[in-house]
């Protein structure tokens, strides 16, 4: 398959005809994960991981408030969502940033990290969905 | 001898493998003959602490590890939703000085990408107003006033969940 290119010769390798689709969906879930994650996680992070050590009360220092609220649905789907943006993130910024530092495969480095940050979100899953 | 059209010149310098100069730019260059058949990659070549060299390198890697913390404490908080798992006698939530230090570091962290990304609303948002579109500075000062309000309502759910 032949093209020409601006000078008017012709070349062995076509470009790629349209829009690269995967990795614009792949850029639109980390710029949505992104936001998401930007609006919720500080405070989780806040409430939970040093004003509620601290003495201030948060749904996970006792066990009842706990699994009450872990029992509840719309929880296990809202903390889903965000272990999904968490993990997302991670994966994509990995993604390029290793690359950046001079490692050349794509395919693999993008193999690995968005692997393990699928399967961080199916364990979330399963600890979520098969616990209290 | 016939007068040759600019594609033929082409043509029969890359099967003399000569040089030819470029039409549509303007630019002249000698191409070899390899470069107009096949394309070749020019792999970019850098140290691996090329982002130590400048002030904004280091601030863009940053922002990008900040999805490391982020991700890291996501993880400690599923040990937490794991031990829930065994029940209120064996459940017991994180604590002490150095989970709080690390979640000090995460949090700041979190803030940090909530920071640079939710500063970004205002460039590549355009919201018609009329004629015009709403000011980029006013978008990012909206986006900064949600994040206000989504974190003191989160906030307040997590606390009085635990009351």
């Amino acid at each position: 398959m032949t093209s020409h290119d601006s000078t008017g010769s012709s070349a062995r390798h076509a470009p790629r005809k349209g829009p690269n689709r995967v990795l614009g969906l792949i850029w639109a879930g980390f710029a949505t994960a992104a936001v998401v994650g930007a609006f919720i996680v500080p405070a989780h992070i806040l409430i939970q991981g040093v004003l509620g050590p601290l003495g201030v009360p948060s749904f996970d220092r006792h066990y009842d408030t706990f699994a009450r609220a872990l029992s509840n649905p719309l929880v296990k789907l809202y903390l889903l969502v965000l272990f999904a943006c968490s993990f997302y993130m991670l994966a994509f910024r990995v993604w390029y940033v290793v690359r950046e530092l001079g490692v050349p495969s794509k395919v693999g480095v993008g193999f690995v990290s968005f692997g393990l940050s699928g399967a961080g979100l199916i364990i979330a899953g399963y600890l979520l969905f098969t616990g209290p | 001898m016939s007068p040759m059209s600019s594609r033929d010149a082409g043509s029969q310098a890359r099967l003399d493998g000569e040089a030819r100069a470029t039409a549509a730019d303007g630019v002249s260059a000698r191409i070899p003959t390899r470069t107009v058949q096949r394309r070749i990659a020019y792999p970019v070549k850098q140290p691996f602490t090329w982002w130590t060299r400048r002030r904004g390198y280091l601030l863009y890697m940053l922002r990008e590890l900040t999805a490391v913390g982020i991700a890291a404490w996501m993880l400690l908080f599923l040990v937490e939703i794991a031990r829930a798992r065994q029940g209120a006698g064996g459940y017991e939530p994180l604590g002490g000085p150095l989970f709080v230090a690390i979640s000090l570091v995460c949090l700041a962290l979190a803030l940090w990408h909530s920071l640079t990304f939710l500063s970004l609303a205002g460039l590549f948002m355009r919201i018609p107003l009329g004629d015009r579109t709403v000011p980029p500075r006013l978008i990012g000062r909206a986006m900064f006033g949600a994040l206000g309000v989504v974190t003191v309502v989160i906030a307040s759910l997590l606390i009085w969940g635990g009351a």
